[in-house]
């Protein structure tokens, strides 16, 4: 979640973090990235290169993926969510969700502890979710996910009961991720302000210690000795099996890309699309590609401001972009084209989509003649009274836009110019961006939001989903069936009902002409063949407990 | 050709008149990062935390007062301009630490960087020109050549060259960070080149022109030969130039070292100022525009300094 994962405001989500920090093998979770009957080796070393470096540290400050990332090989969480998007026992070992969804119990594992020789028990649970919400911890994302948070019960040493003022159904889903991870109590009293600067204050449980952090150049981190409570569907149980973990912080592509071909680092992430065919050509080196979960990459069209009120001119949009071409050309196939809001990876993906709204120029020139702009102007684009159709798709400063976005801007304007309509793009500050996006002054926004839970469709179509509050929704489209839908799903364990509205809110969303998927974000990972057992979680991010180095 | 005009007196004036230079343009360095900062749009708070946050709003009024950010313009400007002189250079907003730790911390890698780059510039530079200063053409062309070369491309350029042939092929140098003397080779060499391409093509000039003065052609009718004369006399006459424009270029060196540090993957101020940019991280952006003024300030001096020693003539009157 955040930055890659849930990020509330996901303009950024879509724009700022590079592509997919971590990724995983295959489209699923937690298999194994090269098979091969080797028996594991004890030991060694492994240096990982990737592209951003966190801000800060702080799991429950940071709202980035690269945090997460990182720190997910250093703290627990009470749950684990497997491939298909079943939760696994972890540090809690059971747990009860009262019928009403505003409480739940979990009774945690016996002789987990911290490394700094502090036992996991129900003080610690509520010591950090009480840590996440105060206000002097200026929570960036981790408070959100623990949304109508009102307390934490400690009900004996190994059970705690967590509330919440209204039903919370994506609570588990939350409690899965790094950012709701455990500190130990007593580095949060000691260190409480100095844990997002990295560096052996930051103390959890997880199978990797943090030894240090060299501002700039990299992290270390070292094997946890006593680690005996990897989740459940962890390829082995036990220590990690790597004596040393490096993250090395290597912003270049092509300097990422050469540190991996000459073997100074084992695995570099992300690779970028233009290099995965060179990358797959090499022998000596491996390529994961895992599908990001969550919304896709999409344009978000404003209903509010005209002409994209009018559904026909939205519709004309989104049958007059030549997506199979564009996608193909600017991703050189690495990525796939968009159906769906979400990706194919997410829970209750609506395969019908698929193919139902192909490119046709016919169908978008017919539709907008209908809507009235049928004169044409000296330049070639539509009219109606005068006006030319033109929309404004403001493009946010360079270091903002990532995968080649503004390149495949310019394939979507020049489609659009043949159907007649004019697609703007202003270079804007990150401040006019913001306020303009956000305000709702902008026809068109381009975003994606990295998350395993079909959930984010209610934060895209909710209508109170409100970018001005941290929300998500840049249609700012009103309607009662989507709210209820997208209100439904949140609020229940049912499958069946969460199967029904999801699709029902996948298929409106496409039908209303709210949004333009355009791709499925892919995250592609480079790794020396001497690399076993990589593996990644639903959120994409590279796993190191299992993995280790052979031959 | 007295030493009667370097009189106490005559020196502490100087001193006192280039300190008082130093904090205006400090107070002005100061004053115009803050400034700019006060004029980026948008909230500040949102832009620091960037479209993609789940902050909310008490969240951002939470940091908003932490930072005094709700307080007048006026105000804030006072206050800043008190911590600063304090010597407080106020707290990273991102980071969450102080911002002249941050900057100590960071400062070793990019000082070793420079001056290594710095070394090995004037090195290259007294090499090429001593070596091709008044000798064929063809000779002049081809160093001149290597030199316009090595100043006109961009650094990012020839840091991935570099890297490309000495650490992914060859495999001699490591491919970055701060891990001893062999990852500074790389590194270093794309600063200095160049640098020394600009400096070399001035030395060469300067050297050429005192080989045309009477005074060589004395020093030769005494005996002495080429080298002798190139070095114990020419050099000395071309040397003023060059030490002005490698202060300047010296300067530039944080510049550049943000482009070297970022390919290479180094710690150090370059690569802080980049992510207090990119962060929009206004405490940290003042502190590393104000360390930039003072290296700036530091180097003028140094080099009017050297200019006395270079040529007596300067220590007259």
């Amino acid at each position: 979640m955040s930055r890659t994962g849930a990020r509330p405001l996901a303009l950024l989500a879509a724009l700022t973090s590079g592509a997919l920090l971590v990724s995983g093998c295959g489209s699923n979770g937690a298999a194994p990235a090269q098979g091969g009957a080797a028996a594991p080796v004890q030991g060694g070393s492994l240096t990982y290169a990737t592209d951003v470096e966190p801000i800060s540290f702080d799991i429950h400050v940071s709202q980035q993926d690269i945090t997460g990332a990182i720190q997910r090989n250093v703290f627990d969480s009470l749950v684990h969510q497997d491939a298909s998007g079943e939760f696994q026992p972890w540090l809690a070992t059971s747990w009860e969700i009262a019928p009403d969804l505003k409480s739940y119990t979990f009774h945690l594992r016996d002789g987990v502890k911290f490394t700094d020789g502090t036992p996991f028990d129900a003080q610690a649970v509520k010591v950090n979710f009480d840590r996440i919400v105060a206000k002097e911890t200026k929570s960036q994302y981790a408070a959100s996910l623990l949304g109508p948070y009102t307390g934490t019960e400690v009900i004996d040493p190994h059970t705690v009961k967590v509330r919440f003022s209204e039903p919370f159904a994506p609570f588990l889903q939350a409690a899965s991720t790094a950012y709701l991870g455990f500190y130990s109590p007593r580095t949060i009293q000691d260190n409480g302000s100095k844990l997002g600067a990295g560096g052996p204050a930051d103390v959890g449980t997880g199978p990797f210690v943090f030894t240090s952090y060299t501002k700039g150049q990299s992290v270390v981190l070292s094997r946890n000795p006593d680690y005996n409570w990897a989740p459940g569907g962890a390829a082995h149980q036990g220590p990690a099996y790597l004596d040393k973990l490096t993250i090395r912080f290597l912003t270049e592509d092509s300097v990422r890309l050469g540190a991996l071909n000459s073997g100074q680092v084992q695995v570099a992430d992300p690779i970028p699309p233009t290099d995965v065919k060179t990358v797959q050509a090499d022998s000596r080196l491996k390529v994961l590609s895992t599908d990001a979960p969550g919304a896709n990459y999409a344009l978000v069209l404003n209903t509010t401001k005209a002409p994209l009120d009018d559904p026909q001119v939205r519709k004309a949009v989104q049958r007059g972009i030549d997506l199979d071409t564009d996608v193909k050309s600017v991703y050189f196939g690495v990525f796939k084209r968009a159906w769906s809001p979400v990706s194919p990876t997410t829970p209750y993906y609506d395969k019908a989509l698929e193919n139902s709204w192909p490119y046709d120029p016919a169908v978008a020139n017919k539709t907008l003649d209908d809507a009235g702009w049928t004169a044409r102007d000296s330049a070639g684009y539509r009219t109606k009274d005068g006006h030319r159709l033109t929309l404004e798709w403001p493009l946010p400063p360079a270091e903002y836009v990532r995968e080649q976005r503004d390149t495949l801007g310019q394939a979507i304007q020049a489609d659009l110019k043949k159907v007649g309509i004019e697609v703007t793009r202003p270079r804007q500050d990150i401040g006019t961006y913001i306020a303009n996006v956000y305000g709702g002054k902008e026809h068109i926004a381009d975003y994606s939001w990295a998350r395993f839970d079909p959930d984010v469709l209610r934060l895209y179509f909710n209508s109170s989903s409100q970018p001005a509050k941290g929300g998500q929704n840049a249609t700012f489209y009103q309607d009662a069936q989507l709210d209820q839908w997208t209100d439904a799903g949140k609020a229940t364990f049912d499958k069946t009902v969460r199967q029904d509205v999801y699709t029902k809110t996948q298929q409106r969303a496409i039908d209303l002409g709210l949004i333009v998927p355009l791709y499925v974000r892919t995250s592609v990972v480079g790794y020396s063949t001497q690399v076993h057992g990589l593996s990644a979680d639903p959120n994409t991010w590279l796993s190191f407990h299992d993995a280790w180095i052979g031959k | 050709m007295t030493e009667s005009g370097l009189t106490v007196p005559r020196l502490l004036r100087g001193v006192l008149r280039r300190l008082l230079g130093a904090f205006a343009v400090l107070l002005g360095a100061a004053t115009v990062a803050f400034t700019a900062l006060q004029l980026i749009p948008g909230d500040p708070v949102t832009v620091m935390l960037g479209p993609g946050t789940a902050a909310t709003p008490e969240v951002k009024a939470q940091i908003r007062a932490q930072y005094g950010l709700d307080q007048p313009i006026a105000e804030q400007y006072l206050h800043y301009l008190g911590r600063l002189l304090t010597g407080d250079l106020g707290e990273s907003y991102q980071l969450q630490r102080p911002v002249a730790d941050l900057i100590g911390d960071q400062l070793r890698p990019t000082v070793q960087l420079a001056l290594a780059a710095l070394v090995l510039a004037v090195a290259m530079a007294l090499v090429a020109a001593v070596a091709t200063a008044g000798r064929r053409p063809a000779l002049r062309a081809a160093s001149s050549l290597a030199e316009l070369l090595a100043a006109s491309s961009p650094s990012y350029w020839i840091g991935i060259l570099l890297l490309t042939a000495f650490s992914f092929q060859l495999r001699i140098f490591p491919v970055a960070g701060d891990q001893g003397l062999p990852a500074l080779v790389l590194p270093a060499a794309t600063l200095a080149l160049p640098l020394a391409g600009v400096l070399a093509q001035v030395l060469r000039e300067g050297l050429e022109t005192a080989l045309g003065q009477p005074f060589t052609l004395t020093a030769r009718s005494r005996g002495l030969g080429r080298g002798a004369v190139l070095l114990r006399h020419a050099l000395r006459h071309a040397a003023a130039s060059a030490v002005t424009l490698a202060g300047w270029l010296s300067g530039t060196l944080l510049g550049g070292a943000v482009l070297v540090e970022t390919v290479f993957g180094r710690p150090g101020i370059g690569a802080l100022s980049l992510q207090g940019t990119t962060n929009k991280d206004m405490p940290l952006v003042i502190g590393v525009v104000l360390l930039s003024a003072l290296v700036f300030v530091v180097i003028s001096t140094v080099v009017d300094l050297l200019y006395l020693v270079i040529d007596p003539r300067l220590r007259s009157t």
